[in-house]
């Protein structure tokens, strides 16, 4: 396995390694190559780098034609010029078709985004894609997981996005846990006071909420969701283990993790949901500072559930 | 085929893509008449195609970047075989039909990309272009644009790339008939100098006739000549071309003929259809 910090550099490993053994495998970039962490994928496979240059709807329609021809296109670039610049080009010549492409958004979130401003973050990425159909979405927490989840993607015939970031998320997962195809992963289990369900990269501040938590008596469970949209019943499961649960999600609280949680919750186990994440634009800053700032520190998140719970 | 051959293979595409609208009661007839004797060249004269193994690997690939002239590339696929026997009942644009209103591939053997989204074709044909390098075949890619739809910016992001990798196994064709839905293309935009925005992006580009067919069949071998340039091959059209009272008529855009003016195609065009 190459080594790796961060969910860019963990998708180019991830890509690199895999790229030994399928010579089906290309990296569409349309001038992320850098930002992707991707120039030793370049180096090694040179007639499979595919540079565009700054054309996120051609660099999708590339990709899309490559497909056609039997490859297996990655194209990765910031989640917004994905989600937004090429939405049409991902939804109508790969999505309609179903055609076997992947995509890596980067900066999405404010974890991921940090220091650019609003133009380089993105926290509607999730909601955009939730609402076409054939794609798979998968939110990894962590460099090792998104390392994992691209090797999943690869694995998986359709279209599939992954949710990356700027190399500034915490480390949670062991670099040999397997990205969960059930979607959901139970990671704390303190009692049935409520469920803490999270995704993304604000999981190791959810832990930590959890953990602060259990020391004051407030007994939780934290579920890490990895895959969007899917029927889930272990998801349903948790739903009827108490009357009240939270999202928590570095997203926009409409269409992302939250959305999805009060959906299998209205369809299944209707309970009280509170979505906790983004309800307005951030800004520039340093990405743990952001991230407190909007109400994702431990102690922020630890107080306000403390207040509501009871 | 001669010419003559190819105009009366011209002529049946055009009255079995006017009898889908009719019977339909919908769909775009203009653009798909403006077209038709370059599709006529393509799919009888030009093409590698196998219409009994559609996903034949090294099979030339087709792209309707202008997908809402799609009639003529049913109505080709039909009488080439794809379907079996030539299609009685085409149902257009109907529910449940595989003959969607813009070509869907999943639906309709023979359409090698979902299309009909203006624009785009320049750049998926640049990615099968570059799968057919990559995988060391000798097939073309061939993407047929509207001359409107080159308002688009992804077409020139797409035809960036196209230079960019030196794609040579790119033919384009560009319906420059001088229409889009709305009117003019001049009127439109100010300025329709095709040719000219193709050179400038390092393309080697030709103008032609685009009913001509010994023009259209040299313009092919000499973009086949090219090494190292895709090409652009800028054919002026007439929009509605083979019916006189259709020809430059831009409400025939999207329109559908009533019964006396299919009767009236059906005697210009060389009596019933295929």
């Amino acid at each position: 396995m190459t080594g790796f910090h961060g969910t860019r550099e963990a998708f180019a490993a991830a890509l690199t390694d895999m790229s030994k053994t399928d010579d089906r495998l290309f990296f569409i970039s349309p001038d992320s190559l850098k930002a992707m962490r991707a120039t030793g994928f370049a180096d090694a496979y040179p007639d499979r780098y595919i540079e565009v240059g700054i054309a996120e709807q051609a660099s999708v329609d590339v990709a899309a034609g490559l497909a056609t021809c039997g490859m297996i296109p990655f194209v990765a670039t910031y989640a917004g010029f994905l989600t937004m610049r090429a939405c049409e080009q991902m939804r109508t010549f790969v999505a309609y078709p179903n055609l076997n492409v992947k995509f890596i958004g980067i900066n999405a979130g404010l974890i991921g985004g940090e220091r650019e401003g609003v133009t380089h973050q993105f926290y509607e990425d999730l909601a955009i894609l939730s609402a076409i159909p054939n794609f798979t979405i998968y939110t990894p927490a962590d460099a090792a997981q998104t390392y994992k989840a691209v090797e999943m993607a690869a694995g998986v015939r359709g279209p599939v996005y992954i949710r990356a970031a700027s190399g500034r998320e915490e480390d949670v997962y062991g670099l040999d846990a397997p990205f969960n195809p059930e979607g959901m992963t139970l990671l704390r289990d303190y009692g049935s006071d409520t469920v803490l369900f999270a995704s993304g990269f604000i999981l190791d501040r959810v832990l930590a909420c959890a953990d602060r938590l259990h020391k004051k008596g407030i007994q939780v469970k934290v579920a890490d969701v990895n895959i969007l949209g899917i029927p889930n019943p272990k998801i349903v499961e948790l739903l009827g283990t108490g009357s009240r649960v939270y999202t928590i999600e570095d997203h926009n609280i409409n269409g992302g993790l939250g959305s999805y949680i009060c959906h299998l919750a209205c369809e299944n186990h209707p309970v009280k949901v509170e979505r906790i994440g983004l309800k307005t634009f951030g800004e520039s800053g340093p990405a743990k500072e952001l991230a407190d700032h909007y109400g994702f520190s431990p102690e922020a998140l630890e107080k306000h559930i403390t207040q509501t719970l009871k | 085929m001669n010419n003559r051959e190819l105009k009366s293979c011209a002529d049946k595409l055009r009255l079995e893509a006017l009898r889908m609208v009719y019977e339909g009661g919908d769909g775009h007839p203009g653009p798909a008449f403006s077209i038709a004797d370059i599709i006529s060249v393509l799919y009888y004269d030009e093409m590698r195609l196998d219409p009994t193994n559609p996903d034949w690997e090294d099979r030339d690939r087709l792209i309707l970047s202008k997908g809402h002239a799609c009639t003529i590339v049913y109505a080709a696929l039909s009488t080439k075989g794809y379907f079996g026997e030539p299609v009685k009942d085409f149902h257009l644009r109907e529910l449940g039909s595989r003959f969607q209103g813009h070509p869907v591939m999943n639906k309709t053997v023979g359409i090698d990309i979902t299309s009909g989204s203006l624009g785009n074709g320049i750049a998926i044909g640049a990615g099968m272009a570059l799968a057919g390098k990559y995988l060391g075949k000798d097939y073309n890619v061939i993407v047929i644009a509207g001359d409107g739809e080159l308002q688009e910016g992804v077409a020139w992001e797409g035809a960036n790339v196209a230079t960019g990798r030196k794609l040579d196994n790119m033919i384009l064709f560009v319906d420059k008939n001088g229409w889009q839905s709305g009117g003019s293309v001049e009127d439109t935009v100010g300025a329709n100098n095709i040719a000219e925005r193709f050179t400038a992006f390092g393309w080697y580009t030709q103008e032609i006739d685009g009913h001509d067919y010994t023009a259209i069949k040299d313009a092919i071998a000499a973009a086949k000549k090219q090494s190292g340039k895709p090409s652009a091959i800028v054919c002026s059209c007439v929009k509605g071309k083979g019916l006189p009272f259709m020809e430059n008529d831009n409400s025939w855009h999207k329109r559908t003929p009533t019964a006396e003016e299919y009767a009236q195609a059906k005697k210009i065009l060389g009596g019933d259809s295929i």
